[in-house]
């Protein structure tokens, strides 16, 4: 696998505040990474750091080059945060534009057409909603061909056709081989698309890798059954948390849903419909981040 | 080059074709006053309403400059860092210097226009007759006049708050507009506002204009005066993008 993005023990400052602590960051060619953490953790921080608009403190590669390099930034499309309303230019206009900034570019109108947005191709961008400006964002970083993407917030706005659609296009892009870095507020999608997660807290990663690891970390789980023994007697099970009925169901939370499980062997006959959800990512991510107060 | 001319033609249509603030401000309005000043509301000798078309010419182009410079260019390049498009262009392979010498050629296209709008309205309605010696240095003087009013109107691109540079870019452009004299003589202000009035950008470029097309002996003292500002109004540049960034807009810009 070839490293696409190395950085080593990287450090950011802003005024007096340190922002990025300690970033020590390898990322290979076709992995699709998650980057999550509360607002102000760093995470647009770090991607600017990584396509070249901060400069920090540490070493920093990116397709083994200084970030901004011309070179890199033909392989690099970015989706940032923020819409390009441009009083005047339509859809067509910019992605010509975007067309000629680069040597690889796709056809404007085949790329509309693959984004299936060309009935937006005449309309003015300040005409256009906030879910339709992300796609022809979307649309700006592809045109490129790039081989790495930055993807930061990239479904705020769109509706849920638009938020699938725009995912199918991401699940296509992996199979292309493409490298994607996405940060996003919406967990579950972070969770069906990532390969590999990132949690920035506080400016440095507390945990890196698969969502079956952080689960592994955090065994949480609600467990669903249906019975007709009281909820009283659940209570008191290794590792319950909590126990309520909802309707026929009772629906008992478990800080660690294999020893809760076992302790509900005895009671197997008089149990049924059971069903056990581990903790998602975004439970998770409540969990760690319950303490940190947000930054903006 | 390619890039280049794709950039000229996408600023084409944002900053003049579809862009009807510049097109009212820069070109209707003082066209406008133009028309009324030399047509409805003008007296005098035959002699003296020949050179008042010619002077009020010169006055309207440099407030039509000055229009395009405090409001639309300002507007726009802050609307361009705000909305994130020269960070689209600085992260492509090509870079923002196509975009920024875009921008410098619609600037100077801008005021081309406006003297051949101004010119045209001069020499069709009221018999303006300029030689073609003339025509040039006008031309010349305009290129070189508008650069510190430009500087002026970059630094004010770089004020955080919308609504801030509007009311900066009305409280500077109008008063500007009076005390150097573009609206109405300055010698119908109280002498120590045309003591400040005599100092502007405005009055110097106004001053040279009116010395080519009255044919009168060109003071030099006025390009010093356009320098002067065109370092002061660079400095000011540097400052306010120094101080953007130290609070920390081009953050929010990415």
């Amino acid at each position: 696998m070839t490293t696409i993005i190395q950085t080593e023990h990287l450090k950011f400052n802003y005024d007096k505040k340190q922002v990025l602590k300690d970033i020590n960051l390898t990322v290979h060619s076709g992995e699709i990474i998650g980057l999550i953490g509360v607002n102000g953790a760093g995470k647009t921080t770090l991607l600017n750091i990584l396509l070249g608009l901060l400069s920090g403190e540490g070493a920093v590669s990116v397709f083994d080059k200084k970030p901004g390099n011309p070179t890199s930034k033909a392989r690099i499309g970015s989706m940032l945060q923020g819409d390009m309303i441009i009083p005047g230019i339509t859809v067509g206009d910019m992605l010509k534009l975007a067309a000629e900034q680069t040597e690889h570019a796709l056809d404007p109108d085949s790329l509309l057409a693959d984004l299936n947005l060309t009935q937006l191709k005449t309309q003015r961008l300040g005409n256009l909603s906030g879910g339709q400006l992300r796609r022809v964002t979307f649309a700006v970083a592809l045109i490129g061909q790039p081989d790495l993407l930055f993807l930061d917030e990239p479904t705020v706005g769109m509706d849920a056709n638009a938020r699938k659609a725009f995912w199918d296009q991401v699940e296509q892009l992996r199979q292309q081989g493409k490298t994607i870095v996405i940060t996003s507020h919406y967990l579950e999608e972070i969770q069906q698309i990532a390969d590999r997660l990132l949690i920035l807290q506080n400016g440095r990663f507390t945990f890196d890798g698969t969502l079956q690891q952080l689960q592994k970390q955090h065994l949480g789980a609600t467990i669903t059954c249906e019975t007709d023994l009281q909820p009283a007697i659940f209570s008191g099970l290794a590792d319950v948390d909590q126990v309520h009925s909802m309707g026929d169901k009772l629906v008992i939370h478990s800080r660690n849903g294999d020893q809760t499980l076992k302790a509900l062997v005895p009671m197997l006959d008089r149990l049924h419909q059971i069903s056990l959800n581990r903790e998602s990512l975004e439970d998770i991510f409540l969990q760690l981040t319950k303490q940190e107060v947000p930054q903006s | 080059m390619k890039t280049f001319l794709a950039q000229v033609a996408f600023d084409g249509k944002r900053l003049v074709l579809r862009n009807f603030s510049f097109i009212f401000l820069s070109l209707l309005m003082p066209a406008g006053f133009y028309l009324l000043y030399t047509k409805a509301m003008i007296s005098g000798s035959a002699v003296a309403i020949k050179q008042f078309n010619i002077s009020y010419m010169d006055q309207m182009i440099v407030f039509s400059i000055l229009l395009e410079a405090l409001f639309s260019i300002a507007s726009i390049l802050k609307r361009d860092r705000d909305k994130g498009f020269t960070t689209f262009l600085r992260l492509s392979p090509k870079g923002v210097v196509p975009y920024y010498v875009s921008i410098t050629f619609w600037m100077l296209m801008m005021s081309l226009l406006s003297v051949i709008v101004l010119g045209g309205i001069a020499i069709g309605v009221n018999n303006v007759s300029l030689d073609a010696g003339q025509w040039l240095g006008f031309l010349g003087i305009i290129l070189v006049g508008q650069l510190p009013i430009l500087m002026i109107g970059i630094a004010l691109s770089h004020i955080r708050r919308e609504e801030m540079l509007s009311l900066a870019s009305n409280l500077l452009t109008f008063p500007m507009a009076i005390i150097s004299g573009l609206w109405w003589p300055i010698s119908l202000l109280p002498k120590w506002l045309q003591t400040i009035g005599k100092e502007t950008p405005t009055y110097f470029v106004n001053n040279l204009l009116n010395q080519v097309t009255s044919r009168a002996t060109v003071d030099l003292s006025n390009l010093v005066g356009i320098a002067v500002w065109f370092v002061l109004g660079s400095l000011l540049v540097v400052v306010m993008t120094k101080h953007e960034q130290r609070k920390g807009v081009a953050l929010g810009e990415a």
